[in-house]
This record gives structure tokens, C-alpha cells and sequence, in this order.
């Protein structure tokens, strides 16, 4: 009886600690990281945080495995230092540049990976000032494709990351038309009328951008401006 | 010795009998054979019963959880799917349309096994000719329904027209999305089946003009990603394999389809609507009312009636509870959680000024787009009473909604956001009160909770958007205070609807008889009151079905259908009507209004993504998952 309650007691041991067992994989330690560059300007190509563009990644070895999605700053570089080494297809979506091809990445350690890409719009000659009770923004468009421009805006918000997605107010103009490299375009928030949101004395910052006609394309960007009110 | 060996003998010659008798093959005593039910018309009944019951009618029992949120913890917060269109705002929650929100994937393939045992069956089944027909309509008319609720939410998906049988293989009953367009052409087919086989009788089950209502329904849903698809263009696999979205060239046929199968209904004379000509809007409205708040004496009009007899839990739901103002809660802790917007409000027509919206205009400006606050510097037009300012608007706005100072039960309904002071300085969603030659005045229009029904933040009972709600709501009987204790009837097919779907299917696809489609639409709008006739356009019809249909969940799926979302969607705030009494103009009672963004609410965004729900596990059913998810 004694030697049966000895092996029940083995056993019982046994099986607690089986549970203890340290598990032996390791977490992840590499990562991605890298910028989106405008091919002709060599500047970083500004994004939105919110709804912006992603870069799909697919991790090999796996049936039928699950999109990761990274999402891009709003500056255009991008950072993700948790992912497991392994090869992955990697391919920027639903951006505002011209589409890229998927490309096969051995993320080990801390990879960087550039892209080098056509923004569907460029912005020159850009001015965000504050006169009077106004806010003015003017601008020159220059397209990199044939589509039209959907529509143009100027965007507020007391977040430095302000968009189109995330903003507290927005002037917006609906253009539909392919742009014209030579106008100049304005457009203005009128302080005033939107004193509930905008108030005085506070620093908000102001951006322009612009979408084009391509489906599930993104706006342009140019940089965001900071301004005290 | 001998005796170990005669067990053994025993048990071989046991082991030995089992190989020969059949006495193992026994029916199972604890199932009921379908021969045995479906032959018994009380059993049928009991089975269909189970069926309808799992209908993905969105009623009142409808919330972002999914269907028939009544069983025995019903708290939800009352938060509605009104809520995550421009129709309504929660008191309190902010949400939107979350990836969880409004499935229907496991409860749809449940509804779809069960509808296929039935159906399988038919043919066996030892019943006349004339039953065998009815029950082939109505298995095709669920079967249409369930893949109706299916497509809308998950694009194409995988179609099982027969029940599987499990041979211990999982992976043999894996069934990989069709497309999209072949799904609601199924589902389509099965609405021609039902409506070929089905009699024309009515009553709480589906007959032929149910299931003609239905494909009038899906039909036009379907015209509309046809046509407005190319709005929300999206990428990914599910799109490359067609699995989600239609080409354009198919609306046409779609919308063509829409109109086959509303005319027949039309011109079928089985049904009408209710009480068409009214005297006057007073008439209209109490008659629109009336028609919610217990469809059954409107029979002429309703298709189908879900119906429901007792309270309790999975019996009752809690409509009355969550949505009647605060005034009226009657000891119930939690009312007045709809609370209609002012941009649906802006939409209903003004008899002065038919075929355009008619916002609520609040100062002699008539800026309506200045949501910045009250100021003393602007010129507010000044109202008798609280509700002088929607004078002359459609009758369905005061059936639809409680407006301030309306009665309700008998009692007057005050919804007051604060007053301006004599000195011009306002008190604004404050408590407060003040005394002006002998006479208190307080800001909420009453000195406690209990005698008010706006803007008080107490206990989230009070409306923020200066309106509560009215339709579908029991005026007959006090609110009980309890869970699933409503038994108001929803009405899912009506003859309104199946008349703005041809008016829109005409003024969108171009085919049909415009002069009856004009006349569609302008039958609804007489029965709201109007007497001017409005032209056939895209925009007049959405108006109309906006007003018309607002509530009975149809607005989420038009938003959806025709791409349109995630433009009304776009950084969208709502907005409120605040009622200030305006003690500057006393000894007379004046009230000005002002119009500004829900308070403490944030702005709202559609992801595009959400025009298609995730499909679940695809890690176990290998099915191909929706764009971006």
C-alpha cells in the first residue's frame, strides 16, 4: 500500500512539473525598420499615423499565414523591433505613391529597408502662415500621374501628426481635375468662425495635402507647420 | 481450473454472438426521426417555428452583439445600431462600428444546416402535393434570408445547398467562398423559388409576396455595390478572386430584378399602405405613429410581422425600457438612451418647402453651419415655445421623435439645455436655477431629475442631442421596470419599403416606369401629410427613405450598399439643437436654440475595410479572409 502511495506521489510530481518546464523558444529579436524616399527628391515621402500607408508583411513557412501590417510615421520612416527572424515578403499597400512590387526580405537582427518610391503628388512653393483671423496656405501642385486630383486640403490640429484622418478642422476643395503645375493654390481656415475648436493662445499645427484619383491611394503631404494662435 | 476455463467461454461465445446479431442497430431512442416530425403538421410547425426565430431580422432584439439580444443578461447599454449611423446618439457611449460588431457567421450556418435537414427531407416526407409546395417556399425563402443576412456582412462565401454529413474527414466539409456575385444570385434564385411555390395567404409566415419583398430587398442591395462600389475601391485577394465586390455592368440586371419583383407586389393589390390619405399632418402623424407601436392594425401595409406575445427572457425585448425619455421611466433606472441627431432632424421636409431638406434654422443669418456656441452678438430668432421651431415640418418628425415640450403619455416632455440671464450672460448644460421678480427659473426647464428629460448628465438618462425617441414605443401602459418585458410587434417587410425600392431602383438604374415611380414615392410622402408632389431623383428618394424608414435599421445597410459611409463617415461629428429659454425677453416666455456638436463626443471615422465584416476562423475553415483584416 505504502509503495502504491509512493508512486501515485511520483507520478503526481511528475505531472506538476511538466507545467514548470521552461519553454524553449525565444521571443522575437529582430526587427525592421526603414524610410520611404521620394526617387526624385530624395526626401522622406510625409505619411498619415491614422489610415495611412502600411507595408504588408508575410512571414515564409507558414500555410496560408496572416498579413502583419506595420504602420508608417507620419514623417515616412517606420520602425518594428519585435519580429521573429525569418524570411518574409514584404510589400508596401494602399500608399500615396506609386504602387511597389512585393519583395522577399531575411529580416535577422535589426534590418533596415529603404523604399524608393514616386509620391502620387509633390508640393512646392509652400507657404502656412497665420494673418489676421486666417489661417492662409498656398501652394504648387506637381502630379507624378496622368489621374485627377480628387481634392486638396489644409488641416489643424493641436497634435503635431495632423492629416486628413486626424484633424480638428479642415479646408477642404474638391479639384476632380488633373492640376495645373503653374497655379498657385490657397486655401484658408478662418479662425473665427472656428474659435470653439481653434482657440487662442494655443499652438496648433497646420498641413496640406492632397489625394489623387487612384483607388485606395492616400493624400500627399507636405510637412506640418506649427503655429501659435 | 475448469471453471476459469468455462468463462472464458463464455466470453468468447459472447464476443462470437455480437458478430451475428443485428441487435445493436437500434434507432436512437433520444432522436426524432424527420419522418416522424415533419409528418406531424404540428411538428413541422414546431420546427418552422425554430426557423423564423433564427431569421436575421434586425428588430428589437438587434444590437452590435448580433440578433436576439433578450435571453437573460440583456445589458447592452442600450446602445443601438441606429447609434453608429447620422440617425442617433447614445447618451453616453461614443462607439462606432467596431471590427466584432453585427456578425452573423455562426448563428447564419446554423440557420443554414437546419434550414437544409428540412429541405432535404421535403421529398421524403408523406404530405400532400399542395404541403410539399408550401414547405419548398418556405425552405427556400429562410434559406434566401439566412445567405441575404450572410452576403451583406462577409461578401461571397461558401454555400451549402445541402446538409453535410461529417465521415470523419473535417477537411471534407470545408467549402471555399464562391464569389460574391454568385452568392447573391443564389440568393436571388431562392427568392424566385419561394415566391413560385409559396400561396399568397397572409399571416406571421412567408408567402409569396414575403418573398417577392425580399428579393426586391437583396436585389437592389446587390444593384447598389454594382453601382457604387468603384466609391470604396479595395485590393487583396478576396478582391483578385472576386469574393468581395461586383463588377458595374451588373447593376443593371440587379436593379432590373429590383423592379420585377416590387411591381409584382405592386400590381398584386394584396397589399397597400396604411391609411393613405390623411386629413391633415396631426392625422399623419398619430396614424405613422400608431402603425409602430402596434403593427397589427396595420395589416394592409405589413409584409411580415415578427411578433411578440410574452414577456421574459428570449421572449420580450427592451425597446421601452432603453428608449422612452426620462420622464416616463417609471421607476426603470436607465431610459432615454436614443437620442435622434439634429442632422436627421435638418433632413425632414418642411410643407412650406417640398423636395429639399429643411435644417432648423436658429438666428435671422440662417447660418447653419456655425456649431461654435451661443454668443450674445448673433441674432437668435426668438420661439414661443420649445418646439415652435419645427413648425411646419413633416409629420414623421413628430411621430418619429419627442420633441421638446410635446406630450408624451400625458405628460409634458421638458427638454431644456439652460437660459440666458437678463444680463445676456448664458447658463448652458449647467444646473442652476434663478429668481426673477418672484418667479424661479432653472436651467433644465425643472427643478429635479424626475421632471425633466434633456442635457442633465445625471444617471445618462437625459437626452443630449435635444430630442428622445417615439417610434415603436408603447404609449398604452406604463413602462415596466425590468428586463424583456416588451411585446410591441416589428414589422420586417413593409409595403413603404418595397415601394421605395422601386422608386430608387428607377431613379438609379434608369429602367422602369418613371411616372410609377414618382407616383411611389409621392403616395409615401401624402401619407405623411404632403400635398405637393416632388420629381423622381436619387436624392428626393433617399430623403424619403431616410424619413421614412428611419430606425427600422435600414440606414446602416444603405450607408453600407451604396458606398457612402465612409464618406458621411469622414472626421463626422453630430449635432445637437439646444432649447434655451431666453429670460431677456420676459415677462414674455421666449426660447432661442442653438445648434452645436454633441457634447462630449469625438468625432468618427468609417474604415473602408468595414464595408465587409471579417470573415471568423479562418485558421480552422481555410476560407480566404476579407480586404485587410
Amino acid at each position: 500500500m505504502k509503495k502504491l502511495q509512493h508512486i501515485f506521489l511520483a507520478g503526481l510530481v511528475a505531472f506538476g512539473m511538466m507545467a514548470c518546464e521552461k519553454d524553449n523558444y525565444d521571443g522575437p529579436t529582430a526587427g525592421l525598420s526603414g524610410r520611404f524616399i521620394d526617387a526624385e527628391t530624395k526626401q522622406l515621402v510625409e505619411q498619415d499615423i491614422i489610415r495611412g500607408t502600411t507595408i504588408e508583411l508575410l512571414e515564409h513557412g507558414y500555410a496560408n499565414p496572416s498579413p502583419q501590417y506595420l504602420i508608417v510615421k507620419n514623417d515616412g520612416s517606420y520602425a518594428n523591433t519585435m519580429l521573429f527572424a525569418n524570411t518574409y515578403t514584404v510589400r508596401p499597400v494602399r500608399g500615396n505613391f506609386v504602387s511597389v512590387e512585393a519583395q522577399e526580405v531575411v529580416i535577422k537582427g535589426q534590418t533596415t529597408l529603404d523604399f524608393t518610391v514616386t509620391p502620387y503628388i509633390r508640393f512646392t512653393d509652400v507657404t502656412i502662415k497665420k494673418e489676421g483671423n486666417k489661417i492662409l496656405a498656398s501652394f504648387k501642385l506637381k502630379q507624378s500621374v496622368i489621374n485627377n486630383v480628387k481634392k486638396i486640403g489644409l488641416y489643424a490640429h493641436s497634435d503635431f501628426r495632423v492629416g486628413e484622418p486626424m484633424r480638428l478642422v479642415a479646408a477642404e476643395r474638391e479639384l476632380n481635375a488633373v492640376s495645373n503645375p503653374n497655379e498657385v493654390y490657397t486655401l484658408e481656415i478662418n479662425l473665427t468662425d472656428n474659435s470653439n475648436t481653434l482657440k487662442a493662445g494655443r499652438k496648433y499645427f497646420f498641413r496640406i495635402g492632397a489625394l489623387i484619383d487612384v483607388g485606395e491611394a492616400k493624400l500627399n503631404y507636405a510637412p506640418a507647420v506649427g503655429i501659435d494662435l | 481450473m475448469i471453471r476459469k476455463y468455462s468463462k472464458l467461454l463464455y466470453f468468447v461465445a459472447l464476443i462470437g454472438m455480437m458478430g451475428c446479431a443485428k441487435s445493436l442497430d437500434l434507432s436512437p431512442i433520444d432522436k426524432i426521426r424527420p419522418e416522424d416530425l415533419f409528418g406531424d403538421p404540428e411538428g413541422t410547425k414546431l420546427y418552422m417555428a425554430n426557423l423564423y426565430y433564427q431569421l436575421p431580422i434586425e428588430d428589437f432584439t438587434y444590437f452590435r452583439q448580433g440578433f436576439r439580444q433578450n435571453a437573460q443578461d440583456p445589458n447592452n447599454g442600450g446602445f443601438a445600431p441606429a447609434m453608429v449611423t447620422d440617425e442617433a446618439m447614445h447618451t453616453e457611449f461614443g462607439d462606432f462600428v467596431g471590427d466584432g460588431d453585427f456578425h452573423f457567421w455562426e448563428p447564419g450556418y446554423k440557420l443554414v444546416r437546419d434550414v437544409n435537414i428540412l429541405s432535404d427531407v421535403i421529398p421524403t416526407l408523406n404530405i400532400n402535393a399542395e404541403e410539399r409546395k408550401g414547405l419548398i417556399g418556405e425552405a427556400a425563402f429562410i434559406k434566401a434570408f439566412t445567405y441575404f443576412g450572410l452576403v451583406k456582412r462577409y461578401g461571397g462565401v461558401s454555400l451549402i445547398k445541402a446538409a453535410q454529413a461529417y465521415n470523419s474527414d473535417p477537411n471534407a466539409l470545408k467549402v471555399p467562398r464562391s464569389t460574391e456575385k454568385e452568392t447573391w444570385d443564389y440568393v436571388l434564385a431562392l427568392c424566385d423559388t419561394a415566391a413560385a411555390n409559396l400561396g399568397v395567404a397572409p399571416g406571421r409566415r412567408a408567402n409569396k409576396y414575403t418573398a417577392l419583398a425580399l428579393k426586391s430587398r437583396a436585389a437592389l442591395h446587390a444593384a447598389s455595390i454594382a453601382k457604387f462600389g468603384g466609391l470604396a475601391p479595395m485590393s487583396g485577394e478576396a478582391v483578385s478572386q472576386k469574393l468581395v465586390g461586383l463588377e458595374a455592368g451588373d447593376a443593371a440586371g440587379y436593379y432590373a430584378q429590383c423592379i420585377d419583383a416590387s411591381k409584382q407586389i405592386m400590381e398584386s393589390n394584396a397589399y397597400g399602405l396604411y391609411k393613405p390619405t390623411p386629413a391633415n399632418p396631426t392625422e399623419a402623424a398619430e396614424n405613422y405613429r400608431q402603425m409602430f407601436a402596434d403593427p397589427n392594425v396595420a395589416n394592409i401595409e405589413a409584409i411580415l410581422i415578427k411578433g411578440y406575445t410574452l414577456p421574459g427572457n428570449s421572449l420580450g425585448h427592451n425597446y421601452d425600457i432603453w428608449y422612452q425619455p426620462a420622464q416616463v421611466a417609471n421607476g426603470w433606472p436607465h431610459p432615454g438612451r436614443m437620442n435622434p441627431t439634429l442632422d436627421l432632424v435638418d433632413i425632414y421636409e418642411s410643407y412650406t418647402a417640398p423636395g429639399q431638406n429643411a435644417p432648423v434654422i436658429t438666428t435671422t443669418d440662417g447660418n447653419i453651419t456655425d456649431y461654435n456656441g451661443y454668443a450674445p452678438s448673433k441674432n437668435y430668432i426668438r420661439f414661443n415655445t420649445p418646439n415652435e421651431i419645427f413648425k411646419n415640418k413633416d409629420a414623421r418628425l413628430w411621430a418619429t421623435m419627442v420633441l421638446p415640450s410635446t406630450q408624451w403619455k400625458n405628460t409634458n416632455i421638458i427638454i431644456q439645455a439652460g437660459y440666458v440671464k437678463p444680463n445676456g450672460e448664458a447658463v448652458i448644460r449647467t444646473k442652476d436655477e434663478i429668481e426673477i421678480n418672484g418667479v424661479k427659473y432653472y436651467t433644465y426647464g425643472a427643478p429635479s431629475t424626475s421632471m425633466y428629460s434633456g442635457f442633465d448628465t445625471y444617471g445618462g438618462n437625459n437626452t443630449r442631442t435635444g430630442f428622445s425617441f417615439k417610434k415603436f414605443m408603447n404609449d398604452a401602459k406604463p413602462i415596466v421596470p425590468g428586463w424583456n418585458q416588451s411585446t410591441t410587434d416589428f414589422i420586417e417587410f413593409r409595403y413603404a419599403e418595397v415601394l421605395l425600392n422601386y422608386a430608387e431602383a428607377v431613379a438609379e438604374g434608369g429602367a422602369g416606369d418613371v411616372a410609377v415611380a414618382t407616383k411611389a414615392l409621392n403616395d409615401i410622402r401624402k401619407r405623411a401629410g404632403h400635398t405637393v408632389d416632388i420629381t423622381l431623383t436619387p436624392a428626393n428618394v433617399q430623403r424619403e427613405r431616410r424619413v421614412e424608414l428611419a430606425f427600422e435599421n435600414k440606414r446602416y445597410w444603405d450607408l453600407i450598399r451604396r458606398r457612402e459611409y465612409h464618406t458621411v463617415f469622414n472626421n463626422r461629428r453630430m449635432h445637437t439643437l439646444l432649447p434655451l429659454q431666453d429670460l431677456r425677453a420676459l415677462p414674455e416666455t421666449k426660447y432661442i436654440f442653438v445648434r452645436v456638436d454633441v457634447p462630449n463626443a469625438n468625432p468618427r471615422t468609417f474604415e473602408p475595410k468595414a464595408y465587409y465584416r471579417y470573415i471568423p476562423g479562418i485558421g480552422s475553415n481555410g476560407l480566404v479572409q476579407n480586404p485587410q483584416y
